[in-house]
Parts: C-alpha cells; structure tokens; sequence
C-alpha cells in the first residue's frame, strides 16, 4: 500500500476535514422546538472580551446564522442555525480563519446545566431572604420591644421562619434522613435536628407568648451552611466543567465500509459484530477490531502503556482507545461497544470505585463522635433540670433544646467545605483540579507514591539515544524522516541536526517505513527487518535502521524523555519520607530505564490492567494508602483502586474521570505541590476542628446552666462560623511560599489526536 | 431634534403637551387665590411652550432612515445639558445659603430669600434637578446600550424627562413661593407628588419596556441598580406623601400620619432616599462607566451582584438613626443602628470593587481626569459609608446630631461622590453620545476636577471642624452645672468655618460652570468622530443620529 | 409604633419581590457566564444589534433552563 502524499500532511488535514470529524460536527447539530439546528462548539481560544466579541461578530454576520453567543466561562459557542440541515461546517472554518479552533460538544453531560447548583442557590437566597428579615424583627425584639410588639414581632417571625426552614432546609434533612435509614450519623443530623427543635421550640413559646424565640438561630444556622455547601458544590462543579471541557472529541461514531466500499457515519450504539469499518490516520480506534486490510503503525500508549507505536497489518487484532499513526486500516468489528476492551476497562474501574466508597470523610467522622455526645449531654441537662426544678417539664426542656441549638455544629459542618473550597482555589491557581473535598483528605494520608510510566514520568515522545558517525548516513536519515508523521521518525527527524539530502520518489509504508532515492541510491528507514530486505543489517540489530541498497545499515537507538520535573517529584516525595514504585505495562528494560534515571527500586513492569489492581490492592490490605499517579486507559481502573489518584492533563478520557486530581501544567511538580495543599489543608481543618471545640466548650456549660437567649445563640453561631471561616482563609496565604505560578501559564492540552 | 419624530409621535406630542397646557390652566383657574394658582401659570407656559415646539415643527420632512438601528439618543442628550444647567443653579443656590450663614445681610430682607425658602432649592435643585437628570439620562443611554436595544418608542423618554424637570420647577419655585409641606427632600405639596408618581410610573414601564427587547441576553448589573433605584423611589415617594389636602384649590396638605409615626415615615423615606436615589443611580453608573472608562472589567462582577443585593435588603431600616435620642421607641433606634453597622460590609464591598478595577490601570488615573473623578468618587463613597455607619451609632449621634458634622458628611457624600461620579460619567459620555473625538479642553477637565477636589475637602474639613467643635460647646457645662456656651458663642466660633464652607462651595461650583462651558464648547466646537472600525458595517448606521440637530 | 403595620409588610412585600426577581434571573439564565457579561459592555459597537425578537432570544438562554 504506498500513498502518495506525506503522511504529515495527511495527519494535518484530519484535525478537520476527514469524513470521520465531519461526519461527527453534523451529527452534532441538534433541532429545537423552533425547527432550528442548534450546536454547541468548544473554542478554547475563547480567553478574553475582545474574543467573545470577534467571535460574536464573525459568526451573527453569517446569513446561515440566526443567533450566535459565545460564552467565556465555558470557553464555547452556541450556534442557532437557520434550519435543522444547516451544516456546522462553515461556522467551524469561519472560527478556524479567525484563528480560533472549535470542535462541535456533543449535548449530554457537558452542555447540560448544574440543576443541584441552582437548586442550592435558591434555597441560599431563600434562606438569606428569612435571615434577613427575621434578624430585623430580632434585632427590635433583643433591643428592647416587648409587649405586644415583641408577640407581634414573633409571630411575624413564625410566619416567615417556618416555610423558609421547611424550604431551604431540606438538603439537611434529607442528607439526616438518608442517613439514619442506613443507620449511620453524619453531620447533617445533629445540624437537621437542632434546626428543627430550634423551629418547634420557637413556634411553641410563640403561641404560648413566651420570651425566647429561637427563628433567627435556626434561619441564620441554615444560611451559613447552605453557603458553604453551595460553594463546596461550585467548587466540584467547576473542576467537572474544568475536566470534561479537556475531552477531545472521544468517538461516538465511526465511519463504515459497506459492501460497494463507499462510506457512511454511524453511531457507535449501532454497530454490531461483523461490520467493517473504516480508520483513517489520526483517528482513534472506535471498537475493538480484526485487520482486514491496511498496514499502520498503532500508537498504544494510552491503552496498554507502550511507549513505541507498534506495526500492524491484516489479521491483527487492535483494542479500542488506540490511535491509529499512518495508514488507512480497514477492520472487521469483534464485539459490540458494550464488550470492547474499553467498555471492560470502565466497568473494572467502577469495580475497584467500590472500595473506595467506603471512605468516610472526616467531617462524618467527627460527627458519629459528636452527635452522641451532645444528645447525651441534652438528655442529662434535662434530667438535671428536672430533678432542679422539681419536674418542672416546661423549663427542663427548653433548657436541653437550648443545648443542642447552642451546639449545633455549624462550624464543625463548615470546617471542612470552607477549608476544601480554599485550598481547591488555591490548587486550581497551581494548574491541578480536583474532583471533590475527601480527595484531598485522602491525599494528606498517603504513605506511598506509584508511578505509571509511558505519559507519566515520562512523555510519551521518544528522543532519539544514539547518533550515527557518518555524516552521509545522517543526512539520509534525516531527509526519510522528516517525511514521516512515526513517532520513531519524528524523534530521529528532530535528533539530527544535519541538512537533510534530496530524495526524490520518497514513499511511506505505513507498519514498516519510508522509502526513496537518494542521489540516485535506495535507501529506506524503518523497521530493521524491513531495511534488511535491501541493506545489510546487522543481526540482532535493533529498529530502526536506515540503510542505503547494498550498504552496511546504522540502528537508531530510541530513548523516552522524562517528564519535566519528574526527577524533582521523584526526589521531593522521597525526601517527604513516602516510599516510591514504579508500575508500567512496558517492557522490563524500558521500565528498567527509565525507574534508574529517577533513582526509583521498587519497579513493575509488563503489568496488565488486573495485575496493576492487584498490586494496588496488596498493599491497601497491608495498611498502605498509595497514591497512584497515571494516565492510560490501562491505569484507570488502579486509578480508581489508590487511596487517591492523579492524572496529567494528557491521560485518556478513562483516566482522567478516574483520577481524583488532574494537573494541566507538564510538569510533575504538580505531584508534590499537591501534597504539600492537602497537608496544610489537613492542618487548618484540624485547627478549625479545635477552634469549634473550643467554642463548644465554653457555650456548653451556659447553655447547661440555662443562661443561653436567643441572641447570646445568634452571636456565638456566627461568631464561631466567621473565626472558622477567617481560619480557612488563611490558606490562600500559605500559598505564596510555594511554587504557584499565575494561571495563564497554565496550558489545556489536548490528548493526541 | 424633531425631524427624529414620525408625524404620529408629533401629533401625539401635541395632544398631551396641549392636555397638560390644559391641566395648567384650570389649576390656575381654580387656585386663583393661592400659590397654587402660580404654578398652575407655570405649569401652562411650560407646557404651552413644547406645544408650540412641537406645533412649529409638525410639518417638517419625516424621519426616513431606518430608526430601529440606531438608539434614541436625542432625550439624553437633552438630560445632561438639563443636568448641568440644574448644577450651575443649584450649586449657586449652595453658595449663596452659605454665604448667608456667614453674612446674614445676604438675605437682602426679603421673605423669599430667607435661608428655609432657599436652601430647599439649593438641596432639591442639585439632588433631583442635578442629579435625578443625570441619572435619567445615563439610565436611558446605558439602557439601550447593554441591552443592544433602541427605546421602545420615542414619547415616553421625552415625557419622563421633561415631566420630570417640570416637577423640579414646580418645587423650587414653590419654595420660594413658600409652598412646602414640610419634609426634608419631600417638600413639594400634593399635585407636585401626584405629578411625579405620573412621571415615575411612565419611567418604569419604559425601563422595563427596554429591557423587554433587549437582543442581549444578559441584563448588565447596572440595570438592576437602576431598577432599584426606579422601583424603591416609587414606594418611598407614595408612602411618605400620603396626605389629605387641606382643599384640592389650595396647595396646603396634611400628612396622614402624626406624630413620632410621622417622623419615623419621614426618615424611613429620607435615608431610602439617600440609599436608592444617591446610592443605587449612582452606583449603576459607576458600574457602567467605570469599566468603560477604564477599558477593564468590573473586577469582581459577582461581588457586584452580591453587593448589589446587600445594599438593597440593609438599606431598608436603617433610617430610625436619624431620630436618636428622640421620641421614637428605643429598640427602634437600635434596629436602625444595627443595620447601619451592617450596612458596611456591602458599602465596602463597591467601593473596593471600584477600586481593584482601577488595580493595574493607575497610569491611566495618573493621565486621565476623568477616571480621577470616578476613582476619587469611590474614594469618597467608601469613606462617607464609613462615616454614616460610625455616625449612626447612639453615643457619637449624640455628639454629632444637629451639628454641622452632619452636614459635612451629607456633603462628602454629596459632592465627593455623587456629584464625582456624575462629572467623570458626563465627561466620559459627552463625546460617544455626541460622536466627538474627545472634549473640547482636557485642561478645562483637570481644572474642573482639581478646583472639585479642592472645593470638597475644604468644605468638608471646615464642617468637621465646625460640627466636633459646636457638639463639644454645646454640651459643656462649668462648675454650677450650667452650660458654659450660650448659643450665639457657639455661632461666633462657626464664623470662619462658615466662611471657609462658602469658599469651598465657590471653587466647587466654578468647576461645574467650567464643565458646562466644556460641553458646550465640545458640542459645538469639536469636529464629528470618523468612524474607525475593523469591520463590514452599513456606514449610515455610525454616523451620529441627527445630523441636522447642532 | 402602629406605622410598623404599613412599613413591615411594605418591606416585607420588597424583600419578595426581590427574591422573585433574584428567582427569575436564576432561571433566565442571567448567572451562565459572568465573566464574559462582565466584558460584554466593553466591546459594543455602538449600535444596536440586529434586532431579535423575544423568542429566538429565549433559544439562546433555552439549553440553561430546565
């Protein structure tokens, strides 16, 4: 098979114009009610003001346009199309002309809104709408309006207070509820319970007239936490939209083969076992395959952690996930989309999620302590009054209901969450996104770091090891090399610095090499195997080789680069006293290699996917928590079986949803910086736990004597919040000292594509 | 100006021009024996004289382009040279009460010129001539323009506009006139009142007509602080001006309510008044033509949106600190302590927001004068919001109640940040609205801004120091237990304050007779903008709205 | 203090409505992208746009409601 246009050519035109991408853009297209198409297009170069204007301005003053936005947020645009067929296409050519590159998002999780957010919202501005009002009222009652007035005042309190509770509290109590049901505590009991006692309480002394109401607590409590839940949520919200916007096109359809040969798009759902499809280069293997025909180079090393591409040709099988490098394959589909391997890798990642979810974040932890206790202490300080009082029931009760308003733990329920959003701030200037509050809580407990290799420590772009003595063989090489889009050819390409020679009816066999005339000379470049055919190899010598017709051949050594900062990440998590691994699904002298370089011992090499787990597993039974950092689809599942996980920004799609934390930046300090975030995150979220205490300890014996009002209660509850709050923010400060960098160094790379 | 109207508009003009003309001469009829027969004389020219504007130019070639690609600018046009003619009064007025408190042989003897009759005008002239037309002509450009929308149709504007200065004539004149009901910054009697609820509703539904057809979804935050400010003066100005007239052929009304009630009603309208005229307007100003100014974003937009929100639910009560130490119930003085406290935080929280948009762009503050005016007014604003919250604590109200401190603070809040913030917004829309290149003198506006600056802090310290030392004599007592002061010691040592006010109050007021010359100089002197654009545009739609109008 | 009987629920009626308002942008979509909203305002062109009628308006912020 020999094409006659460079295969870097080919590889350029596919970032657009293959019938795959095409294909794909108009099944984007979506029809509203209006009998309009409507399509959403990802520009990550939308960055500023005058970006979303140029946008605007270029897209409206098309006729085919109805309505364009571009929202900087999101970094997209929303097209209104005139009519349900327009093609999306040219709006995509339109934005490439400006400079800006736009892929068409497929509607579904990414474009979907935050409905929780909202949800949230509301019930905070609802909650704040009571507090507010009801503050007002309790401000007059506490400076003095009495009588009539302040019955007035209570029941005006009452009204508002009641449907406000029963509205903004319910993520409280439903968390309480569900929670008790499976007959656990968390933090959202003793906060349900003492909101609603607060509530019953209040609208008892109000219907009896009596002095204290408690409303302004209750609506003021619900306030606080509300705001602190919805920033935790903002927080996740903004790390999901952060990731998914990093997906590159995954494929949801491919192209088929049918019997005349012509082509035609079809949903991946669709296809079953038995049909033929079609790969272009540049394109990612959609299902797992058989070659039928077609030679190509496979780049595997997101799948299985290989580092070099590997040939291929009719009759080999190839997973899904794969990037197909060179040549046109045509395959014959083995199994449906559920089956494939990459369907296997996800369902045995969610099997090792399990374990996981077992976790129980510190702030439950607190609370199956604390809840207890306090209900103890209210049950005692009843019986106390009673036995006080001489069973004066009314009293007694107030009293313990008192102690639990008093106690309820507001700045215990947002010790953790202010602290987590703080420090997720922080991590998100740094270039490293993380999924939710207990993975950070997870990563200051680990005790063991493991490394995948291939995309992790290492780059995944080889760098050529050896270079020839001959001038003559160099430049040859070279001028075959920069004729190929091969990885190997790409690193020889760069690693000689020689002008290339001319070469004149230059060829690319994808799966073995390049071929052409040099100075009238054959000469070819790639696999040794395939050299030899002409030259003369060497035995035992290893790919690639170039070699002239007849002439002795030269082997190219190929070495991996390490990732920036690999060494220091190495180096830093070490000297933190963790013990380091290394676990690739490489070869034993690649690992080997690249584990030496880093000063790493503890190596596994050749691991499948299950072995990975395993190993992961051995030594969370043996009370390790291992941080796992990797990228393949083959780390995935391990991914998801760490204590905790990290990813780099170029991991496949599996990966990344795995992985608690993603950094954007290349450089593997986002390891250890990381750490360093969740240790002192760890640190503030231990003093705000000593700082709630503390006012436990002191509002407790008050409230137990009886000696607590409503207003002492509403001061000390907010007192208490803000000192917690204030604390958390310290964080933000602590993060000068380390390497924080401003965010627009900070890169969104794309997988590979 | 009227060839922008349709034959139907103009004929609709002159139905309600001539129907007001109308009104005025039966209230003339009827009051013909009170000062309210007077303003209906007023109210009858005036009207009379827009019918026969209308009336000449009614058969003039009608507009033919195109009028839904262009905003409606000719309205604003009108409101800031309105809003600057009202300055030069109103600021005169100013200068003059003042003079008068130094040099009482100013009143000249006459019963109109005495300082209850004047000062009226001079606190009416620039709050509402001066700065109510300013904002309702900065509401109508930056309405239209983040809604990427023209106004609905080309009456109402008008008719808010000059509805509205109508009321402002009819309450300065009546002032002097003697008419007044009363209350502060709600003097005018109840036709004026009914005139302007009119006025405010017509307001409101074109506001919300606006935005209606807005083709940019998002609604800028500034509209929310204009809408407040619309909706709020409407309540507020019902409320208050609930009276009974005492005969519907007379001006003379009585308030429904007495009393403490009365006095509560009063300062519940007057710091709303404060909050959602003097605070939430200008604030949707600053929000606007700050950033634009600047050419940066708002530095925070959802502090913005919070702030916005902080200061429309504290602002509510915190009025009843204007009557400490009164008859008013105690726990309501404490409410309205509270929540001026409170009220701090969101204060704060703008004038940061200001200033951090400013972060990174002092050079352009540094060249600039009319960024300095708006940086200077969000200076101001954060420091007499401090102020106001530390005044309305009991204790220091004590000292500082009745005394000239309160005028100072009003003032500092007055002239350093509403009148600031209304000069760099004029400075910075005079020549987009009228598609100059720039203003006619830069000097002119480092001039103005430096003589402004000058003005207020002389006018300021001069009160601090007046107020501190005038609440220190009047509550000193010697060893009998008797006041140490009489009153007229306490006056005697105001005398160079007093002097030193009027001085202050002059250099503020050249500024503003310096700012109008400006305008009008660049209106008339400045050649047209040629339009500059990187890209396809249908050329008549950049060229200013009506050629013929200068 | 019986002018409390108009001022508070005259207040109270404020404070609604403007949870209605704060209601209805939460729904409008007014809170999607406040970064860009923030730099809308300065690259207008000083026109208005071509004009859009209510419903094609509603298509944009349409997806953002649920």
């Amino acid at each position: 098979m020999v094409f006659g246009h460079s295969a870097a050519e080919e590889r350029s035109g596919t970032a657009a114009g293959s019938p795959l991408n095409l294909a794909q853009s108009r099944a984007a297209v979506r029809v509203d009610d209006n009998g309009r198409g409507r399509c959403i297009l990802s520009v990550p170069g939308i960055k500023c003001g005058a970006c979303v204007a140029k946008v605007e301005r270029a897209l409206n003053a098309r006729d085919d346009v109805v309505y364009a936005r571009a929202n900087l947020t999101l970094h997209q645009a929303t097209i209104v199309l005139e009519g349900p067929d327009t093609d999306p296409m040219p709006m995509i050519q339109t934005l490439a002309a400006l400079g800006y590159a736009a892929t068409p998002v497929q509607s579904g999780a990414d474009t979907a809104p935050d409905p929780t957010g909202k949800g949230l919202l509301r019930a905070l501005a609802v909650a704040g709408f009571g507090a507010m009002n009801i503050m007002l009222l309790s401000v007059g009652v506490w400076s003095g309006a009495d009588g009539q007035t302040r019955e007035t005042f209570h029941l005006v309190s009452a009204l508002i207070a009641v449907p406000v509770v029963l509205y903004a509290g319910q993520p409280f109590f439903r968390s309480a509820v569900s929670a008790l049901r499976r007959r656990q505590l968390n933090m959202d009991v003793p906060i349900a319970l003492a909101v609603a006692l607060a509530l019953v309480l209040s609208l008892f002394e109000t219907v009896q007239g009596g002095d204290h109401v408690f409303f302004d607590a209750a609506v003021t409590l619900l306030f606080f936490l509300l705001t602190g839940r919805y920033f935790d949520h903002l927080m996740r919200e903004r790390a999901r939209s952060a990731v998914s916007g990093l997906a590159k096109l995954s494929p949801r359809g491919a192209m088929l083969r049918d019997e005349d040969g012509s082509l035609t798009y079809a949903l991946l759902e669709s296809i079953t076992p038995g049909m033929t499809l079609s790969i272009a280069p540049g394109e990612r293997v959609p299902l797992d395959l058989e070659i039928l025909s077609g030679n190509s180079d496979l780049d595997r090393s997101l799948v299985t952690g290989e580092s070099m591409a590997v040939a291929i040709g009719p009759g080999d099988m190839i997973e899904a996930g794969a990037l197909n490098l060179t040549g046109v394959i045509d395959g014959r589909v083995l199994r449906s989309s559920d089956d494939s391997f990459l369907a296997q890798m996800i369902r045995m990642q969610s099997n090792a999620e399990a374990g996981r979810a077992n976790y129980v974040r510190i702030a439950d932890r607190a609370a199956r302590l604390y809840a207890p206790v306090v209900h103890l202490l209210a049950l005692i300080t009843f019986i106390g009054w009673m036995l006080v009082t001489g069973g004066d029931w009314q009293t007694s009760l107030f009293i313990a209901i008192s102690v639990l308003i008093i106690t309820c733990p507001c700045a215990l329920g947002l010790a953790v969450p202010v602290a987590h959003v703080v420090a997720a701030g922080r991590l998100m200037r740094m270039g490293v996104l993380m999924k939710d509050g207990a993975a950070l809580e997870r990563m200051a407990e680990i005790d063991h770091v493991v490394f995948d290799k291939t995309g992790t420590l290492t780059t995944g772009t080889p760098r050529l090891g050896n270079i020839p003595d001959d001038p003559v063989m160099r430049s040859g090489a070279k001028a075959l090399a920069v004729r190929s889009g091969h990885p190997a050819a790409r690193a020889i390409a760069s690693g000689l610095h020689d002008n290339p020679s001319d070469v004149t009816c230059h060829t690319e066999v994808p799966g073995f090499g390049v071929e052409g005339l040099i100075e009238g000379r054959r000469a070819r470049l790639g696999r040794a195997e395939w050299v030899a055919e002409i030259a003369d190899v060497a035995a035992g010598a290893g790919s690639p080789a170039f070699g002239f017709e007849h002439c002795p051949s030269v082997s190219f050594d190929l070495a991996e680069t390490l990732r920036d900062g690999a060494i220091e990440a190495v180096t830093d998590m070490k000297n933190a006293g963790f013990s380091v691994a290394l676990l690739s699904g490489d070869m034993e002298d690649r690992a080997k290699a690249v584990a030496t370089a880093l000063g790493i011992d503890d190596i596994h090499y050749g691991a499948t996917p299950a072995d990975k787990i395993d190993i992961l597993r051995t030594g969370l039974r043996g009370g390790h928590r291992p941080l796992m950092v990797g990228d393949g689809l083959n780390d995935a599942a391990a991914l998801a079986a760490a204590h905790v996980s990290m990813a780099p920004s170029t991991a496949s799609d599996a990966g990344r949803t795995a992985a608690d934390f993603v950094f954007l930046r290349d450089t593997l300090d986002a390891v250890p910086d990381t750490w360093k975030v969740a240790r002192d995150t760890a640190r503030i979220v231990r003093q705000n736990f000593a700082l709630a205490i503390a006012y436990n300890c002191i509002a407790i014996p008050l409230a137990v004597a009886g000696l607590v009002t409503p207003l002492i209660a509403a001061l000390a509850m907010s007192g208490s919040s803000i000192i917690v709050i204030g604390n958390a923010l310290r964080l933000n400060k602590a993060g000068a000292r380390t390497r924080e960098k401003p965010a627009s160094h900070v890169k969104r790379k794309e997988t590979p594509a | 100006m009227m060839s922008n109207l349709t034959g139907a508009e103009r004929t609709k003009a002159m139905i309600i021009t001539g129907f007001g003309a109308m009104v005025g001469l039966l209230m003339a009829i009827v009051g013909h024996d009170d000062p309210m027969g007077a303003h209906g004389w007023i109210t009858l020219l005036f009207f009379g004289v827009l019918f026969f504007v209308v009336g000449n130019a009614f058969y003039d070639p009608e507009p033919t382009e195109d009028r839904a690609a262009l905003y409606y600018d000719d309205p604003t046009k009108v409101g800031i040279i309105l809003a600057l003619l009202w300055a030069v009064v109103g600021m005169s007025m100013g200068v003059w009460v003042a003079s008068q408190l130094a040099w009482p042989d100013l009143r000249f003897d006459a019963a109109w010129s005495s300082f209850g009759r004047l000062r009226p005008v001079h606190t009416s002239g620039v709050i509402f001539g001066f700065g109510g037309n300013a904002l309702i002509a900065t509401s109508y450009h930056i309405m239209q323009r983040t809604s990427r929308a023209r106004m609905p149709d080309q009456i109402s504007p008008w008719f808010v506009l000059l509805g509205f200065n109508l009321f402002c004539i009819l309450a300065a004149s009546g002032y002097i006139m003697g008419i007044t009901q009363s209350k502060e910054y709600a003097e005018p009697e109840w036709y004026a009142d009914l005139w302007l609820v009119v006025v405010w509703v017509v307001y409101f539904i074109l506001y919300m007509r606006t935005l209606a057809r807005r083709n940019e979804p998002h609604i800028y935050v500034a509209n929310w602080y204009y809408l407040s400010f619309i909706l709020v003066v409407a309540i507020l100005h019902i409320v208050n001006n609930l009276a009974l007239p005492a005969s519907l052929t007379g001006a003379k009304s009585y308030s429904l309510f007495s009393g403490v009630q009365d006095a509560m009603t009063q300062w519940w309208y007057g710091h709303n008044a404060v909050a959602f005229f003097l605070t939430t307007g200008f604030l949707g100003m600053l929000y606007y033509f700050l950033p634009k100014r600047a050419e940066r974003p708002i530095y925070s937009y959802r502090l913005s949106i919070l702030s916005f929100w902080g200061i429309v639910f504290f602002y509510i009560w915190v009025g009843s600190h204007h009557l400490h130490y009164t008859a008013l119930p105690y726990w309501v003085q404490t409410l309205g302590m509270t929540f001026s406290i409170m009220l701090l935080v969101p204060s704060w929280a703008s004038a940061g927001n200001a200033l951090m948009t400013l972060n990174g762009a002092w050079h352009k503050v540094r060249d600039d004068a009319t960024l300095r005016f708006m940086m200077v007014a969000a200076v101001f604003y954060g420091l007499s919001t401090f102020e106001g919250s530390f005044m309305a604590i009991r204790p220091v109200n004590g000292l500082s109640h009745y005394t000239d401190w309160t005028i100072g603070h009003v003032h500092s809040g007055a002239m350093g940040w509403v009148a600031m913030i209304t000069f760099g917004s004029i400075y910075a829309l005079v020549p987009v609205l009228w598609r100059r290149e720039t203003m006619y003198s830069w000097k002119a506006v480092e001039w103005h801004f430096w003589l402004a600056l000058t003005g207020t802090v002389i006018y300021v310290f001069a009160m601090w120091n007046s107020g501190i030392i005038q609440g220190l004599m009047w509550r000193t007592y010697n060893e009998a237990g008797t006041l140490r002061y009489s009153f007229v010691d306490s006056l005697v040592a105001m005398h160079p304050y007093y002097i030193a006010r009027a001085f202050g109050g002059l250099l503020f007021l050249t500024g503003a007779c310096i700012c109008l010359w400006n305008v009008v100089m660049t209106i008339r002197r400045v050649p047209l903008l040629a339009p500059a654009l990187d890209y396809p545009t249908s050329s008549e739609a950049m060229e200013p709205a009506v050629p013929a109008a200068e | 203090m019986t002018i409390l009987i108009i001022l508070i629920p005259v207040t109270l009626s404020m404070g609604a409505f403007g949870l209605a308002a704060f209601f209805w942008s939460l729904r409008n979509g007014q809170y999607e992208d406040l970064s860009g909203d923030a730099e809308r305002i300065l690259h207008d062109d000083d026109v208005p746009l071509k004009s859009l009628n209510s419903t094609s308006r509603m298509i944009v912020t349409k997806e953002t409601k649920r």
